[in-house]
């Protein structure tokens, strides 16, 4: 069983196609330089782009799914977001639940989660980009959906705000959810169970990160010397 | 912004001030009515004020509310649909299409064939426009596009309304007509006017359970689609009822600036941006604001309302361009 299966998923001028296909439980990184179709294709799995191609989540074809269960199956947080109204925090995080028709159900626990509790109040048009990531973050978490398709979610973030968030995806991940997210910092990915590279709108290689990076495919797509010291290796607590 | 008031004084305040400014507008006028005579007019037992109220300032005062509902209603909807607090009917040319329409229904003589082609027209009008706005801005476009749009779109559309105007062969009577719609009033709207906008209840109705999903609109097309948000069926049900508010209120008060804009945005500051909220309190405090501005209009010596709500909404918009550059 996978729950999230993309075959020959392409988008024209963007993204050639692409299949792959995850199962519960893992916590999968997207890398690739800029412009290469990290973005597109978490849009495309999210259903949220016109696409040629199939996309499944839990073995359903996406057009089989009504708009509001997509709300609950499948979450996606933008790269970032421009907001032109100065709605609170709690209530922006509480939009994560409008699939569910409530606007309670574990707000106070997940901002709390991203530290934001103190912040709950304030109008999100006056966060700093940190901030509003995590916003983002809060609100596709309370969703509750097994997948979580994150844009650069670590882009704005701190150290310690994202290191939490890469520890929380691991949580996610252990309750047999599946997060695809997309990263610059290759260090990061040893930490990942999956690595998935993309270059030029391709898919160039997929599968744990200690096979995928390798200083050739590094040199190959990145233009960068690399070599592969396991003292890199971030550890999670 | 924090919102500056509870939000629970919201609907008390609203409505005591619509209330109040209801009565005040049936009191005054060239005959003053008394608080005695005003009650006994409303219940008929006074011929004199009762004359007074039912057949003139009971469905001027009727019109009003309805006019500022609509218009306070569209420019919120308006709002959340391109994600800009600067869109609003009047700016973008809707309501110039309504009144597009319905000076080419007078002008061609289709008014006197039959009442209805006004409002109809009114909406086909205000419908092209909306189409035209959505062609060139697109939603969450900018300021600027936004504007200009407009800018081309009301300058079009008064070329219309001028030509319509200018044509000689016109009847003294229609050009008198057609001027009314350009300058926006509720001077000798009867019963029928209300019921030509009675409409405007539906529409508001259709709106008040899309509160939520405007929330997730108004701060981004494709997160909320994320969330579950049926985003082309939203948008959709959101332009026709902006639209059809816009046209039924131009349609019986001619164009009627600054409404959609004022309203809302004194309302997102004092109570905060929730559509749930905004829209039953649009809904009242557009009421209260065009009553307002019509009593406004009538104590100034017989000022036409769109030219109230214009001298307020003028400086208002002004200051508000200041405010988000």
């Amino acid at each position: 069983m996978s729950t999230l299966h993309l075959k020959d998923v392409a988008v024209t001028g963007r993204l050639e196609p692409v299949s792959l296909q995850l199962g519960p439980g893992q916590l999968v990184g997207l890398v690739g330089p800029n412009g290469s179709g990290k973005s597109t294709l978490l849009q495309a799995a999210a259903g949220l782009l016109p696409h040629a191609g199939d996309v499944r989540w839990h073995d359903r074809p996406l057009r089989d799914i009504p708009m509001l269960e997509r709300g609950r199956l499948t979450a996606w947080v933008p790269q970032e977001a421009h907001f032109e109204f100065g709605f609170s925090v709690r209530s922006v995080v509480a939009q994560g639940r409008f699939a569910h028709d409530d606007d309670e159900h574990g707000v106070d626990a997940t901002l709390a989660r991203f530290d934001l509790t103190a912040l709950a109040d304030r109008p999100v048009n006056r966060l700093s980009g940190g901030e509003r990531q995590r916003v983002l973050l809060a609100r596709a978490v309370v969703t509750q959906a097994d997948i979580q398709l994150w844009d650069e979610p670590l882009a704005a973030l701190d150290p310690r705000h994202a290191l939490e968030v890469l520890m929380l995806g691991r949580e996610l991940t252990r309750a047999g959810g599946t997060l695809v997210f997309s990263l610059h910092d290759l260090r990061m990915a040893h930490c990942l169970d999956v690595v998935a590279v993309l270059d030029h709108g391709r898919l160039r290689a997929i599968g744990p990160p200690e096979e995928v990076l390798t200083p050739a495919l590094l040199l190959d797509v990145f233009g960068v010397q690399a070599r592969t010291e396991p003292g890199l290796t971030l550890f999670l607590p | 912004m924090k919102p500056l008031l509870p939000a629970r004084a919201a609907w008390p305040l609203l409505l005591a001030a619509l209330i109040l400014l209801s009565l005040v507008s049936l009191a005054v006028g060239d005959v003053r009515l008394g608080p005695a005579q005003l009650l006994r007019g409303l219940l008929r037992t006074d011929e004199f004020a009762a004359v007074i109220l039912w057949q003139i300032r009971l469905p001027r005062l009727l019109v009003a509310m309805l006019v500022g509902a609509a218009l306070a209603a569209s420019g919120l909807v308006m709002q959340a649909f391109f994600r800009n607090g600067l869109a609003s009917p009047g700016l973008l040319g809707v309501s110039a299409g309504g009144a597009a329409g319905a000076v080419v229904a007078i002008g061609a003589g289709w008014a006197t064939a039959s009442f209805i082609s006004v409002p109809i027209m009114a909406v086909v009008g205000a419908l092209v426009s909306t189409g035209a706005v959505v062609v060139l801005a697109r939603q969450g476009a900018g300021t600027e596009r936004l504007l200009l749009a407009g800018v081309a779109l009301n300058a079009l559309l008064g070329a219309v309304t001028s030509y319509v105007l200018s044509n000689v062969t016109l009847t003294y009577e229609r050009n008198a007509q057609i001027l009314f719609w350009l300058l926006g009033g509720l001077e000798d709207r009867t019963w029928e006017h209300a019921l030509m906008a009675a409409p405007i209840i539906v529409g508001a109705a259709l709106l008040w359970p899309l509160g939520r999903p405007m929330d997730l609109l108004s701060l981004g097309s494709t997160e909320a689609q994320s969330l579950g948000v049926d985003v082309r069926r939203l948008r959709r049900r959101l332009l026709a009822l902006s639209t059809l508010l816009t046209a039924l209120a131009t349609a019986v008060a001619g164009t009627v600036g600054f409404v959609g804009l004022v309203v809302p945005h004194i309302l997102r500051l004092l109570f905060g941006p929730e559509h749930r909220r905004l829209i039953p309190l649009a809904l009242i405090g557009g009421a209260a604001f065009v009553v307002g501005c019509d009593l406004i209009g009538r104590g100034a010596g017989g000022l036409r309302l769109g030219i109230v709500t214009s001298l307020i909404g003028g400086p208002f918009f002004l200051w508000l361009l200041r405010r988000s550059v």
